[in-house]
């Protein structure tokens, strides 16, 4: 199943910490935006491959945008 | 003549009344993966302990004989029952008649329901399915015109706003909730909604009418908008979750503001001292950590699982708002969560404290207090929010709080928004990762020092300098030295720190008899 993942906070793509093809476990970092001075880390909601990322490090993200697409197993 | 007869019609009328609205109507609602109201209150209450409240309340049909043919019942259900022993008082619409939208003596019985509550003094639950007010009313007859409500009638809003103050309210949106059932469904302490639920103002067809959208109920109401809309407090996997999640909550809370929580027997040590309070916030600043874990690692452990139950979690995410256990007596917590913008206070966050702590005064919760807070969030979204006057005003309420307060600093306690985690005559403890001030150092240096930095040199090089000088001002040891805090302490020494406070602060708190709680008009 297809799933978005979504930042849940605004902030700046800090660093791309997987690759599509990547099998991730659930909780597992995809990407690290720093958002006031800190470093947050989005995790997968659950375990997957990982389809497609959809932002790249430096791009500005908003809250609620979809950052990466998982195909959950 | 005797009175046989009539006594064997109400022994009919209750049967037929609990038939709810037939079985075709019954066997629809269970096809949507629904339990009907009945069931529901079967599933909330202890095992035969609902004592129902006007069984008779319906519509009859007779026959051109006379005799009962049949019997609508009321389409609100209430009455009295028992969780885990202790009384409360359950409502809930009957959706299998007429969706839940009232029938005339339905009306009358939901109305009570608040007016029973106050008159006996018992948490009250509602279990809230269906629409309000219909275009057609609630008269059988289409063709009447409604004469109204006596001008001189009071307001079902007047209990229903009354008993926020007098009792525990805890109500669930079990299916669709739209109308006056949602107005209900939010004047309550704490709120649930299944999945499958929605909770609206009006449904699609009044929306596309009105506005033009064209939006389905869940996408107009459903959890992904109200969890984080703030109406509804937590999302529950299925009907028996909601219900379970009903009686937890109120397992920490008194029957009315008239008394003080029960406690319970602890299940777990007053000495619990753990190793991973000591290392759980990094010594990089820039690193996250998780404040529920330090919540968690603090307060009672209950068998296998934390004392602690965590309320709106979706709204105001960077403030952690719920209830918890501290040597077996109830206590309600915050703490930020720094994986929110720092834990920066944001204006929903504001409001969800502003009434978290009202609740915790009406019914004499102490406050434990876990402080990383950066300040109020900054930046164009927030100014637009009014996050300063939605702050001030949560500031507003903590200082006018009446119950013992414990703080533990565990990191940032920085700018106006720090006095929104400290109540009056507050226990401070300071965990040696504490750092305090009116502008993180990140920030304040880049104002305060702009020119010195811009001759400079080295530009970055000054700005780290003068950074990391700063830095060591904000250390907790001066604190202690001068009072400012009660004690800094090795993070494992929390718990035990905590429970030696408690146990005095309840002691000289319930002293005083137990009130309800009033407050004047804030920011």
């Amino acid at each position: 199943m297809r799933v978005d993942v979504k930042s849940e906070i605004a902030g700046q793509v800090w660093k791309i910490a997987a690759t599509p093809g990547d099998k991730l476990a659930g909780d597992d970092v995809i990407m690290i935006l720093e958002s006031m001075k800190m470093e947050i880390p989005i995790v997968a909601p659950k375990a997957g491959t990982l389809v497609d990322l959809h932002v790249a490090e430096q791009d500005m993200v908003a809250e609620g945008q979809t950052i990466a697409t998982l195909e959950t197993d | 003549m005797s009175w046989d007869d009539a006594i064997e019609e109400i022994k009919q009328r209750r049967a037929l009344a609990k038939q709810q609205g037939g079985e075709a109507a019954v066997a629809s609602h269970h096809e949507k993966g629904r339990l009907t109201i009945r069931e529901r209150v079967d599933r909330l209450l202890d095992h035969n302990s609902f004592d129902e409240i006007g069984e008779g309340a319906g519509v009859p049909d007779y026959d051109a004989d006379g005799k009962l043919k049949d019997f609508q019942p009321a389409n609100f259900i209430l009455g009295f029952g028992k969780i885990n022993g202790r009384d409360v008082i359950v409502g809930g619409e009957d959706f299998t008649v007429k969706g839940g939208s009232p029938n005339p003596a339905g009306l009358r019985k939901s109305v009570y329901a608040e007016q029973v509550a106050l008159q006996y003094k018992l948490p009250l639950i509602r279990l809230h399915e269906g629409g309000g007010g219909s275009v057609g009313g609630t008269s059988q007859e289409k063709n009447r015109r409604p004469l109204g409500e006596p001008v001189f009638a009071t307001s079902r809003f007047v209990p229903l706003a009354q008993t926020l103050g007098a009792v525990p309210v805890a109500t669930a949106a079990l299916g669709p909730v739209a109308g006056l059932p949602a107005a209900r469904l939010v004047a309550s302490h704490f709120s649930v909604m299944t999945e499958n639920a929605a909770v609206l103002i009006a449904g699609p067809q009044v929306v596309k009418r009105a506005l033009g959208h064209e939006m389905t109920k869940e996408e107009l109401g459903g959890p992904q908008v109200h969890l984080r809309s703030g109406a509804i407090d937590n999302l529950a996997s299925d009907e028996d979750d909601a219900m379970a999640q009903i009686a937890r909550f109120l397992s920490y809370l008194p029957d009315n503001a008239w008394a003080f929580a029960p406690d319970k027997t602890p299940d777990d040590t007053i000495e619990r001292c753990e190793d991973a309070l000591a290392s759980i916030v990094p010594t990089n600043r820039r690193q996250p950590f998780q404040m529920r874990k330090i919540i968690e690692l603090v307060v009672d452990r209950e068998g296998e699982a934390s004392s602690f139950f965590e309320m709106s979690r979706k709204y105001g995410p960077s403030l952690i708002t719920g209830l918890a256990r501290l040597n077996g007596r109830s206590v309600a917590v915050i703490g930020n969560d720094c994986m929110y913008y720092a834990g920066a206070m944001t204006a929903e966050a504001a409001q969800k404290l502003r009434r978290f702590i009202d609740f915790c005064n009406s019914f004499h919760l102490p406050v434990l207090s876990f402080v990383d807070e950066p300040g109020f969030m900054i930046g164009p979204d927030s100014e637009m929010a009014g996050t300063i006057r939605h702050g001030t005003a949560a500031i507003s309420a903590v200082l006018q709080s009446r119950v013992p307060w414990a703080c533990v600093q565990v990191l940032k306690a920085f700018g106006v928004a720090a006095q929104a985690h400290f109540g009056p005559d507050a226990y401070v403890l300071s965990w040696p990762s504490a750092a305090s001030g009116a502008l993180p150092v990140e920030g304040g240096v880049a104002v305060a020092f702009a020119r010195e930095i811009a001759a400079a040199d080295d530009p970055a090089a000054r700005q780290k300098e003068l950074e990391d000088m700063l830095a060591a001002s904000q250390s907790p040891f001066p604190r202690a030295e001068g009072l400012s805090v009660h004690e800094i302490i090795d993070p494992r020494e929390t718990r035990p720190k905590l429970i030696a406070w408690l146990e005095r602060a309840n002691a000289a708190y319930r002293r005083q008899p137990a009130t309800p709680f009033m407050a004047t008009m804030r920011p």
